[in-house]
């Protein structure tokens, strides 16, 4: 027996990546359905959630049923920003979650992401007895770190000095590896997400071994329909001479 | 025109079909490359094994969704496996909407009663909770008041006894978060971490390493498994070779393949340079 949802999963793996090739009908019936499928399942798990909560506690008494009658008015104006005349409303929500958002992360970032990192760069000990690699690692750390901070100190004299200069350089440097080692870690989860899919095209277990029929077939009818057009408009307007 | 100028100005679908190639290729016919265990692969799987005690309370938390499978999904998995056997207590939660989604299909592959874990009084399912960083600081403050009900039976979490005693961020003894962007790590932080001084060990995609190491180096990260690679290596520890062990000799010919574009990129570049 055929199995629909796994023929379909690949009609859409394969859709997606035939922007590979160029525009084209497949990659938009594919990127249509993904957009929509995504926000629709997104726009039920939120429901759920409103639902459950409800049930469980907003119910319970008339003052709570007030309060989920006022936080679900302010959350209908969410959609105040589709009307250009009422399109005002839309920022009172957006300003209490903003609001919300910052006061709350700002509570602790200065601990998580301030404090503790510089007890952490303070506290790196510069040689480690008989690990060569960590005590060049860390003597490193030691010089980069404030070298980088250094390289965004745009006010001052001492701007232009020639110690400040070298510093800049060892920074330059610092930054380029940084971005080096970041553009590394991109390809491979680039390539991992392909490898992913592959996995599943090929019919690796634990995935589908039928979805290797699937794969050879849609990506041929793709592929043909595709190439074929491409031929077929070259023969229709020859180039000029 | 020469071969050089022909090789800079190839048609980019040549490359992308060679890409194919040497993706395919070694998933096809795998090439048994060796795998190296990393410091990162060991550090993960010693925490899980050492650190993670009996009885201790674990939220266990997928934040990535479809897209982010292929390189979360295997981790996650090992994980998980790696959890059952010892006798924790898991809270399964996520505040990315497919977060339930990528754990429905986790447990097409790993069946917690096989391990001996009881729904409801062993793990449990919170579900998906909207409001991103709001909504952990709402869970670290008080867990029965942000999620009213459980995922699965649609149950008040007061009626499960795996949910006795664990009311607030205080209660939680360990968080284990897969994860590709935001929400994650630094909101994990910020809400349970600094609060609460609860450990943590991430399992990120390999765009986010960079900004995660300094959380490792200062102490707040007790672990990092960084994307697909270090995956396979904590497979192989675990003796349960699954989808990342299957996948990293593509890894492997796939950066072959990248770098050997980079090197024939510079030199056409720097031979064709003056004729520009």
């Amino acid at each position: 027996m055929v199995d629909i949802a796994l023929w379909t999963a690949v009609f859409f793996t394969l859709g997606i990546y035939s922007i590979l090739y160029r525009e084209n009908p497949w990659y938009r019936i594919a990127e249509s359905c993904y957009l929509g499928t995504a926000v629709g399942y997104a726009v039920g798990q939120d429901l759920k959630y409103i639902r459950d909560q409800w049930g469980g506690q907003w119910s319970s008494t008339s003052g709570m049923i007030l309060l989920f009658a006022i936080v679900s008015l302010i959350g209908i104006l969410w959609y105040a920003r589709f009307n250009k005349e009422i399109f005002y409303l839309y920022r009172w929500p957006l300003a209490i979650v903003v609001g919300t958002g910052i006061g709350m992360a700002l509570r602790t970032v200065i601990f998580s992401q301030f404090l503790d990192q510089i007890i952490s760069q303070a506290n790196t000990p510069f040689f480690v007895a008989g690990d060569m690699v960590t005590s060049i690692n860390n003597i490193l750390i030691q010089i980069m770190v404030p070298s980088v901070l250094l390289y965004f100190w745009f006010t001052g004299e001492i701007r232009e000095s020639a110690p400040m200069k070298v510093v800049e350089k060892i920074a330059r440097y610092t930054m380029m590896a940084g971005f080096g080692s970041a553009y590394g870690y991109t390809v491979l989860t680039r390539y991992s997400l392909f490898i992913g899919r592959a996995q599943f095209l090929l019919g690796i277990p634990p995935n589908a071994p039928e979805a290797r029929t699937a794969f050879i077939l849609i990506a041929f009818i793709m592929l043909a329909t595709m190439i074929g057009y491409d031929l077929f408009m070259k023969k229709e307007t020859p180039e000029e001479i | 025109m020469s071969l050089l100028e022909r090789i800079s100005n190839l048609d980019r679908r040549w490359i992308y079909l060679l890409a194919w190639v040497f993706v395919l290729f070694p998933l096809l016919n795998p090439l048994g490359l060796p795998i190296p265990i990393s410091s990162d692969a060991e550090k993960w799987y010693a925490y899980v094994e050492n650190e993670i005690n009996d009885g201790d309370v674990v939220l266990f938390t997928p934040m990535y969704g479809v897209s982010g499978m292929p390189e979360l999904f295997p981790m996650t998995v090992a994980t998980m496996k790696h959890l059952l056997t010892k006798d924790v207590k898991i809270i399964v939660v996520s505040f990315w909407t497919e977060g339930p989604l990528v754990f429905n299909t986790l447990l097409t592959q790993v069946n917690p009663e096989d391990f001996g874990y009881v729904y409801g009084e062993d793990w449990i399912r919170l579900g998906y909770i909207p409001g991103s960083e709001t909504a952990m600081g709402s869970l670290a403050r008080g867990i029965q008041n942000t999620v009213a009900a459980d995922y699965v039976e649609g149950r008040p979490l007061n009626s499960f006894p795996v949910m006795e005693g664990i009311e607030t961020g205080e209660d939680i003894d360990i968080i284990v978060s897969f994860e590709t962007g935001t929400p994650g790590t630094p909101e994990w932080m910020r809400q349970f971490n600094a609060p609460y001084g609860t450990p943590q060990i991430t399992g990120c995609i390999g765009v986010s390493v960079s900004g995660m190491i300094p959380y490792v180096q200062s102490g707040q990260l007790q672990a990092l498994m960084p994307g697909l690679t270090v995956s396979a290596e904590y497979e192989i520890l675990l003796e349960r070779p699954g989808l990342a062990v299957a996948g990293v000799d593509a890894v492997s010919t796939s950066h072959v393949y990248i770098v050997l574009l980079v090197i024939l990129g510079n030199i056409a570049y720097f031979l064709t340079r003056e004729e520009r």
